[in-house]
């Protein structure tokens, strides 16, 4: 018996929504908008942030330290065509890798070239330096595809990213020339794709970089494998006073970014909320006109012998449903468009993270509907309390008059 | 000595923090290329090189594996008499083609194909009007020796007007034509980068096939297998 008088609760909850059909449907769409508004800003929120983390883990290391000088200029002139690197003595790392706080250590070198045969206009090829001890072993998450990692530390070899070979088609055993420097170097590795920076670098020897780009003794970095242990913010106080050198703390990077990123997600997520709230409104005005147009049927309902409590039940149904047909058409929208979301975010952000930027998982779909058919149903109790306090005879006789 | 410290602490100074970013991200980022597939650098100005008084462009995608999978491979391969080999070199790329017209009119299309070279990739483009014949050639990236005369107009105007007939006799696998015909007389003007200007005429051919095969759909006849010779 109850079982049926749901079922027909929830029949003449629907029914009462078809009747006005584009009335619901514009409600259920402004619900939708806001759900997939808020769906893809968390989405985004997850997605970055855990993007943000792959990619400094997949660095292998917490600490870079670099030459000093101003990192800005020098960044800004390496984009610009390789020049202006900063560089650092090589006998620094004795220095670094005789505190305790350290774990294990790695020496980069990176050059660059420009490649005039890459496209109409030329475009730039980067190459690491890595030590053939110390590298894979600070990385050792690194899988190869082809081949493996160097036979001695100053082979005329190279290691190369998924991507990279992909892009220069290249298989263990071929050769690689670097641009403008004529040298051939052989290839005896092909790293497994791994959604990092990884997939586009080209490896190289330390020694044979440093060789083959007269930069003996030189360094533009070294990461860092810090104790767990130890503390970071003291120990980077000791890197300060080596000579010469800027330290760069990941972990630092991370959250200044992330802070960075928070300032246009709080204004995204002020505007977001405006539109639940006016999503809110539109609910209740819906149900509101819809129980003033019912004065009457809801008079003849209490005649008939339906309780308040009845009366409320009805109308808090037909909330429930118009939140509820709005959230899910809200999260179907916002997994439909997460790619051209994050495409969009990618456009608009000064600085990105490799792989997904907005993830959207089915806890977090079900979270926002779960929220929007609670707000729903508490921006639903005015009009239903409303509907339930008509008088059966005051409600039949206003509306005749 | 401490204010200089101070200067360059990352927690003090919110500059240095941008600029930190900067160069961190430029190493988390810089390396990262473009993924496989043969996309036009700058379509919109390559297009014009290529095909000057066209208005505008539409791009489609096409690809063995969505086209005819393992049967159709086995008829590009041979008409191309090679095989399709390698890592990358897969029945499942994706080719970009570059519908190009002059207001409404079909003009032509832009095709282009990654090649392994002695050296690294090759991208090599070609310019075909609607009925297939070869009325430009771009080679938009090459790593090796002698790039500057392989990216020569000389060059590049052998290829005008041939069409994928015309490499019907040419054999990649050997870098022969038999007998000697239209190919034959094209000149390679690096005569030491012989493995690189082989790469670039079965880079060619390949072309030609993908277009005829996955674009202009005519009925083709299965070749011969591969290494078979013609």
């Amino acid at each position: 018996m109850n079982e049926k008088a749901k079922i027909s609760m929830f029949t003449i909850a629907w029914k009462n929504l078809a009747r006005k059909k584009t009335r619901s449907l514009l409600t259920a769409v402004g619900i939708g908008l806001a759900t997939w508004v808020l769906i893809s800003l968390f989405g985004f929120n997850h997605g970055y942030k855990k993007s943000l983390d792959r990619d400094i883990d997949s660095l292998g290391f917490q600490m870079l330290v670099v030459a000093k000088g101003c990192p800005y200029e020098a960044a800004t002139l390496m984009l610009k065509g390789g020049t202006g690197l900063k560089y650092m003595k090589e006998d620094i790392v004795q220095q670094i890798i005789s505190e305790k706080e350290v774990e294990s250590i790695t020496p980069m070198l990176m050059q660059v070239v420009f490649d005039p045969n890459k496209g109409q206009s030329g475009g730039l090829t980067a190459f690491l330096g890595i030590d053939p001890h110390t590298y894979p072993r600070i990385k050792p998450g690194l899988s190869f595809k082809q081949g493996s990692w160097f036979t001695e530390e100053d082979a005329r070899e190279v290691v190369m990213g998924y991507e990279a070979a992909e892009l220069e088609q290249r298989e263990v055993g071929d050769f690689y020339l670097i641009p403008e420097k004529e040298v051939e170097l052989k290839v005896v590795g092909i790293l497994n794709r791994t959604g990092s920076q990884d997939d586009g670098t080209i490896f190289i020897p330390l020694r044979t970089l440093q060789q083959i780009f007269g930069m003996e003794g030189q360094l533009t970095s070294i990461g860092i494998k810090v104790d767990k242990n130890a503390d970071l913010a003291q120990f980077e106080e000791k890197m300060l006073r080596l000579p010469d050198v800027q330290v760069v703390s990941l972990t630092q990077v991370k959250t200044t970014i992330m802070t960075l990123v928070s300032t246009a997600r709080i204004l995204v997520f002020s505007i977001a909320l405006i539109a639940v709230l006016i999503s809110v409104m539109g609910v209740i005005n819906t149900v509101l006109m819809s129980v003033m147009e019912r004065q009457k049927e809801i008079g003849i309902l209490k005649a008939m012998g339906a309780l308040r409590t009845d009366i409320f039940k009805l109308i808090w149904t037909e909330t429930a449903i118009l939140c509820f047909l709005g959230g899910a058409g809200g999260a179907f929208l916002a997994g439909l468009s997460s790619r051209v979301t994050e495409y969009l975010i990618r456009k608009l952000l000064p600085f990105s993270p490799s792989g997904g930027l907005v993830i959207i998982e089915a806890r977090l779909i079900a979270m926002a509907i779960t929220g929007v058919v609670l707000l729903g149903l508490v921006s639903g109790i005015y009009p239903a309390l409303r509907a339930s306090r008509l008088r059966p005879l005051e409600a039949i006789r206003t509306e005749e008059e | 000595m401490r204010k200089t410290r101070l200067l360059f602490s990352l927690r003090k100074n919110p500059f240095l923090q941008s600029a930190v970013i900067l160069i961190v991200f430029y190493y988390l980022r810089l390396p990262l290329l473009a993924a496989v597939g043969c996309d036009l650098n700058d379509p919109e100005r390559d297009v014009k090189l290529l095909f000057p008084e066209s208005t505008g462009f539409r791009t489609f995608y096409v690809s063995v594996a969505e086209s005819g999978g393992p049967e159709l491979l086995r008829q590009i391969e041979g008409r191309l008499k090679d095989k399709f080999s390698g890592l990358f070199e897969t029945i499942d790329v994706p080719y970009t083609v570059y519908e190009i017209y002059q207001k409404n009119e079909l003009i032509g299309y832009i095709h282009g194909v990654n090649q392994k070279g002695r050296y690294g990739g090759l991208q090599v483009f070609l310019a075909l009007t609607p009925d297939g014949e070869i009325r430009g050639f771009y080679l938009q990236k090459f790593t090796g020796r002698g790039a500057k005369q392989f990216r020569a107009a000389e060059f590049a105007n052998q290829f005008k007007s041939l069409r994928l007939g015309d490499f019907d006799n040419y054999n990649p696998a050997q870098g022969v034509e038999e007998p000697p015909g239209k190919i034959s007389q094209i000149k390679n003007p690096v005569p030491e980068a012989v493995d690189d200007f082989r790469a670039i005429l079965r880079a060619v051919k390949k072309n030609l096939i993908l277009m005829e095969f996955l674009v202009f759909k005519k009925e083709i006849k299965a070749g011969p297998a591969p290494g078979s010779g013609p």
